[in-house]
């Protein structure tokens, strides 16, 4: 091997998926356009947009249920299109769809994906108690799926792709249709995982990839439009601040005088005051109405969230 | 191991649910309770037929008096013409008549001595009722060819003439019950697999190390175990519904298993051409049922056009009533019905194949 060739090796080895160029058409729609991804090894890379962006075409093409137009990707440094079967062999994939067999049980639907990636039986029944305790499925253990709610089978579905162990996790919108505590079991869970393998999560929620990712990518229309930190996408988009005053009313003496002094005020609801500049000093302010005989009953900094990142790339809100 | 997980949650998914079991199993049950109660009761009907025997031969002497006497249905008077017959049929006390044709003798003795040569009877009858002429012509027909083909030793002088005495409409209809319940097979291939398609079953599956083959076998294990246990259960409400079985069961298991293998071919083909169950299941229905009466399930297939017979002895299951019922009834082995049988394998494979290859297509779109 070249001193280039082991290089590149090498930095191979750092990554768990890379993605080449990865493009997906069907007919004149180009559902995936050309994306090139990085994902280290133990990284909990989330890509978030909304429906319709590409999210599922991409974990498709990179499970090897899809093949791409043209670019290509590896899962482990093997290679979509030449190893196909190394990689079924090291992935764990839990659909956006809930699928699950109804007659079976939870611990034979299990079973099933156990024994197809050859798991000893020992091994396969300790495994599989552990994840019907942690997604608290283990009092239905013996009674079969269709009986169970659309959160149980979620439940169900996502423990299917755990229980090889496998070292890297696709979680195709994993808490779609959960209700907020299961959706933060789920969350709990994942975030346990994050050590032990490398996880792909594609979402439209932002408070789950916020919470959740170590890496965020923004994709839209097919096309990688931001990478990074949640804390950097949010920083990156900060041009003004926003502060946010509820009072009893605000009288126009005050509402004429804020705007002389700040870029942006809006009055709505007469009660609430939202203020926009690009240096907002929150003591200054409130002093300011404080002085002006306005009772003030709360006042807050409001953060940007990654919405407002998709918008200000996009111009859309994220779920259009 | 791959395949033993498919083929046991296979199984699962269509034994516990009780849809496809009742579709399964239920589905010919009621028929056989139906025709059971219809024509095994005490009051089995009784059709006037006359027979006039311009053969008079030993032969026919003996097709007349052991064959046709001793079938409960009928109750048969000789006439010396055909126009004294036909005042009786029109006037209402007969139902049919039967002429027996000089040489008739001589086309058993042919038959039972290994050469194939058409029996031919001139059967007139009453058509004002369809279903008793239907009856009256299945059950004669039934008879004659119990009586021509049975296995005796050639010098009728010899031995006494042993004749199916219990050819009623159970024995003919039996096979064919058994027959009609391994076509629902089509369907609950076809469901099984286009449903793992719809819901994404098959998806999920393709993302773990499982090889199109193990799918295909995985469906076709549980699907052959599960026609298995329901051709075993249809045989024996059958022999308890009256159903005489005077060969070897044994060899018309077998022949109904490669049945049952044909129709989870042409399920695999149907769920290879369809996307959803909604697609799948009219489709299998569309095959099921016209192959069903093309087959000779309800009816003789001898009664039909011969552009119609040749179209259905394209298919197996006239060939599966066929050697069932010479197994069944006329007790022959596997030599008398190895064209039938050979004709069934070769089928078997040949759908086999064509449902793999295009399934493994389906399974990569």
């Amino acid at each position: 091997m070249t001193p280039q060739g082991a290089k590149q090796a090498r930095a191979g080895d750092d990554f768990a998926i890379q993605t080449f160029n990865l493009t997906r058409k069907f007919n004149s729609l180009v559902a995936v356009d050309g994306i090139d991804l990085n994902i280290k090894r133990g990284e909990l890379f989330a890509l978030l947009g909304p429906n319709g962006a590409g999210k599922t075409t991409t974990i498709n093409m990179l499970c090897c249920l899809l093949k791409p137009t043209s670019g290509t990707a590896q899962v482990l440094g093997y290679d979509i299109l030449k190893q196909p079967f190394k990689i079924k062999e090291t992935i764990g994939v839990s659909p956006q769809e809930t699928v699950i067999s109804e007659h079976l049980n939870p611990r034979e639907n299990l079973a099933l994906i156990g024994k197809i990636h050859g798991i000893d039986s020992t091994e396969l029944k300790i495994k599989a108690q552990e994840l019907l305790v942690i997604m608290g499925l283990e009092s239905r253990a013996k009674d079969q799926v269709r009986k169970f709610s659309g959160g149980m089978k979620r439940r169900l579905n996502v423990a299917m792709a755990l229980i090889h162990n496998p070292r890297v996790l696709f979680l195709d919108e994993p808490s779609l249709g959960l209700d907020p505590q299961a959706r933060r079991a789920v969350w709990e869970y994942i975030i346990k995982l994050k050590k032990e393998m490398t996880i792909l999560l594609t979402t439209h929620y932002m408070d789950e990839a916020d919470f959740l990712a170590d890496r965020i990518a923004i994709i839209d229309e097919g096309k990688i439009v931001a990478l990074g930190t949640s804390a950097k996408l949010k920083k990156g988009i900060v041009e003004k601040q926003t502060m946010v005053i509820q009072a009893q009313s605000f009288t126009q003496k005050v509402i004429n005088e804020m705007r002389s002094r700040y870029e942006e005020v809006e009055v709505t609801e007469e009660d609430r005051m939202v203020i926009s500049d690009k240096k907002l000093v929150f003591q200054e302010i409130v002093d300011l109405l404080h002085n002006s005989g306005t009772i003030v009953s709360s006042a807050s900094m409001k953060e940007p969230t990654l919405d407002d990142v998709f918008l200000h790339i996009t111009g859309k809100e994220l779920r259009e | 191991m791959r395949l033993l997980a498919l083929a046991s949650r296979n199984l699962k998914e269509t034994y516990r649910d009780p849809v496809a079991l009742g579709f399964l199993l239920g589905f010919p049950l009621v028929f056989m309770m139906l025709f059971g109660a219809i024509f095994s009761g005490e009051e089995t009907p009784n059709y006037a037929i006359g027979v006039i025997d311009e053969d008079n031969t030993p032969m026919s002497q003996a097709f007349v008096d052991e064959a046709l006497a001793q079938v409960p249905v009928l109750e048969v008077s000789a006439y010396d013409d055909t126009a004294t017959a036909l005042k009786d049929l029109k006037f209402g006390d007969l139902k049919a008549y039967i002429v027996i044709p000089p040489g008739f003798g001589q086309q058993v003795n042919s038959n039972w001595q290994g050469d194939k040569a058409d029996i031919v009877l001139n059967i007139t009858y009453d058509e004002s009722d369809l279903q008793v002429s239907e009856q009256i012509i299945t059950t004669i027909n039934a008879a004659t060819r119990a009586f021509a083909r049975i296995e005796i030793p050639v010098t009728i002088d010899a031995e006494p003439i042993h004749i199916e005495t219990e050819i009623d409409y159970m024995d003919f209809i039996g096979p064919g019950i058994i027959v009609f319940g391994i076509l629902i097979i089509i369907p609950t291939a076809a469901r099984t697999m286009v449903s793992d398609k719809e819901k994404g079953m098959l998806a999920r599956l393709l993302t773990t190390p499982t090889r199109p083959i193990d799918f295909i076998l995985g469906y076709s294990v549980g699907l052959v175990l599960l026609a298995a246990a329901q051709i075993i259960i249809i045989m024996v409400a059958t022999w308890l519904f009256g159903l005489n079985m005077t060969g070897n069961p044994f060899l018309a298991f077998f022949v109904f298993l490669l049945t049952s293998m044909c129709c989870i071919g042409i399920g695999m083909v149907v769920a290879s051409l369809t996307k959803t169950e909604n697609q799948a299941e009219p489709l299998c229905w569309l095959f099921a049922m016209p192959l069903a009466a093309l087959s000779g399930c309800w009816f003789s297939i001898e009664l039909m056009p011969s552009y119609l017979r040749t179209f259905a002895n394209v298919f197996p299951f006239a060939h599966t009533v066929e050697a069932s019922r010479a197994i069944l009834i006329r007790g022959v082995g596997l030599e008398a019905i190895s064209y039938d049988f050979f004709f069934l394998v070769g089928w078997a494979v040949a759908i086999f194949v064509i449902g793999v290859i295009l399934f493994r297509r389906s399974m990569r779109s």
